[in-house]
């Protein structure tokens, strides 16, 4: 046996070359700006392309309200279930209203099992806050007896896919779930709460919101609905929350900080996607 | 005293303001009575138009969740299960195990079942977790994966009899450890039957299951024809259990075509 010679001779490259998926792993964000010099995606989107949203409402039967809503890959499905309780004390006319999300470790090798993590817990707050401040349901409704009782809705949020922009994908399966709510007629009867079997009594909406989240890359480039890719890379992003009348209900901005233009241009193009969203919703309401 | 015991157990963002502390679901005043809902007609046909052996029509997919390195999706009617398989990955623990480790786990969605149910997980869940392990542990090659763990993680959207459900469940975890490369000897198809009235009620569905006498959910692997878990419950004469392991095995086979149909179409797919 010989030496291993090098038959071929090849002169050695002065230049490292990597396979793209090489490069993404040990250099993201750089390969992330290399996308975005020639104005595209990683995923081929221009800056301002959402993905291909889809609705499905009353998916599941055991639920009082439900929908489940990918955009993209992402999949979140929320279940509504209606309780009943004691109203507190300084509101006796009002119900409940529990957003809660579980982003469990089905979704993504990001999550562990065991309590909800920070994310989550971090994510139903801001959901509670986009219901309560400005009021979306009028509370009051949901009174069976004043101070004695009323109803309860737990809203359940559960993902299935986490691929980005998760946020979004929950106020829309939030709001068209609650729209989707049908609460028997119940009365107060000596302490005990008797309800119909049938359900016909849908809620009441002050406002319809929803949220329009883009990433902010360096300081300058505004990718609308952000994949998860993009999100472990990007940590400034703005996250809009308008209603049907195109008010401002919430502003939810995290990272560098950004001109009164940028926000401008992030309000008019949320604007321009609500009415993508209204339209998805109304059709996948006509297919129920 | 409260909130130190609330904390030990891990469950204090359970109290938060927002929602109140006790809740309870009403009294529904019934229009219908569900005894009088008669399980099967004279012809024996049952309220959804199926013969006693036969089993509900499955849909199944795989693939649903990109993050995961395999997944599936299986619905039966109204059962709706999703399964994501992460490995297999380092263990994290330090001490050596020259076979893979099998982690298993179910969580039923809080608006799965007719009551609501907590986030944490309960005791039934716990069961079902290590009753899904038991069934898929035997197909999976884990002596060729010294050092690692696979994580099986179930989620049921929608619970139409928990039985079935397990069932359902293990089937739709085989195919999503297929899914993910993992080797095994074979796919385990999970079947369940109900007893109800001297009948035998295959792949049973909630009304059904709560009518039950005794129930079996047995777990095969069809090439081998290897059973790799029985689980029955109530009683229950032995010729009947003869015949509802027959039943079940041959409805396992149906269901086997189903899973091989569904990863033929997903190796399509990733070919494309």
């Amino acid at each position: 046996m010989g030496k291993v010679t090098n038959e071929n001779n090849v002169k050695p490259n002065p230049t490292i070359t990597f396979e793209a998926e090489t490069f993404r792993r040990i250099q993201p964000e750089e390969y992330l700006r290399k996308f975005v010099q020639q104005h595209v995606r990683p995923d081929g989107r221009s800056y301002n392309h959402f993905r291909k949203t889809t609705v499905n409402l009353s998916c599941i039967t055991t639920a009082d309200g439900s929908s489940m809503v990918r955009i993209g890959n992402t999949t979140i499905v929320c279940g509504i279930k209606a309780e009943v309780s004691e109203p507190k004390l300084n509101f006796p006319k009002e119900g409940y209203l529990v957003p809660n999300i579980d982003l469990s470790p089905i979704c993504s090798p990001r999550f562990k099992p065991g309590p909800p993590s920070e994310q989550a817990q971090i994510i139903s707050e801001n959901l509670n806050k986009l219901l309560k401040n400005p009021k979306v349901i009028d509370l009051e409704t949901l009174c069976i007896e004043e101070g004695k009782a009323a109803w309860v809705l737990f809203a359940d949020i559960v993902c299935v896919n986490y691929d980005g922009n998760i946020f979004d994908a929950c106020v829309m399966a939030l709001i068209s779930a609650l729209a989707d709510v049908k609460l028997p007629k119940a009365v107060y009867e000596d302490g005990l709460v008797k309800a119909t079997e049938e359900k016909i009594f849908a809620l009441s909406f002050i406002r319809i919101p929803y949220s329009i989240s883009f990433a902010m890359f360096d300081g300058k480039h505004l990718l609308a609905d952000p994949n998860e890719m993009e999100e472990s890379i990007i940590k400034s992003a703005i996250t809009i929350a308008i209603d049907e009348a195109g008010q401002l209900c919430n502003i939810w901005k995290v990272g560098t900080s950004c001109t009164s233009e940028q926000l401008r241009f992030c309000i008019s193009k949320a604007r321009e996607r609500y009415v993508d969203i209204t339209s998805i919703i109304e059709k996948a309401k006509q297919a129920t | 005293m409260r909130n130190k015991l609330i904390q030990s157990e891990n469950l204090c963002w359970l109290l938060d303001e927002h929602r109140p502390e006790v809740t309870v679901t009403p009294i529904i005043i019934k229009s219908s009575d569900k005894e009088k809902i008669l399980l099967k007609d004279v012809n024996g046909r049952r309220r959804d138009g199926r013969n006693l052996e036969d089993i509900r029509p499955i849909f199944l997919k795989t693939g649903l969740i990109s993050q995961a390195n395999g997944s599936a999706y299986i619905e039966l009617r109204q059962t709706k299960i999703a399964c994501g398989v992460y490995g297999p990955r380092q263990t994290k623990v330090a001490s050596f195990s020259g076979k893979g480790n099998l982690n298993c786990e179910i969580k039923f969605a809080p608006f799965s079942c007719l009551k609501r149910r907590q986030s944490y997980r309960d005791a039934q869940e716990k069961e079902l977790s290590h009753l899904v392990f038991e069934a898929l542990a035997p197909s999976i090659r884990l002596d060729l994966l010294p050092k690692s763990t696979i994580d099986v993680f179930i989620s049921v959207l929608e619970n139409d009899g928990t039985a079935s459900c397990l069932a359902a469940a293990i089937t739709c975890a085989s195919v999503a450890v297929a899914d993910a490369g993992i080797e095994m000897s074979d796919q385990v198809a999970a079947c369940s039957a109900s007893y109800i009235d001297g009948d035998i009620y295959m792949d049973s569905d909630l009304l059904e299951e709560q009518r039950e006498t005794g129930s079996i959910v047995l777990s095969y692997m069809p090439s081998l024809n290897e059973v790799t878990h029985i689980l029955q419950s109530g009683e229950v004469e032995i010729s009947q259990t003869t015949q509802a392991i027959e039943q079940c095995t041959d409805a396992c086979s149906k269901i086997y075509s189903v899973m091989n149909h569904s990863l033929l179409e997903s190796v399509k797919d990733k070919m494309q």
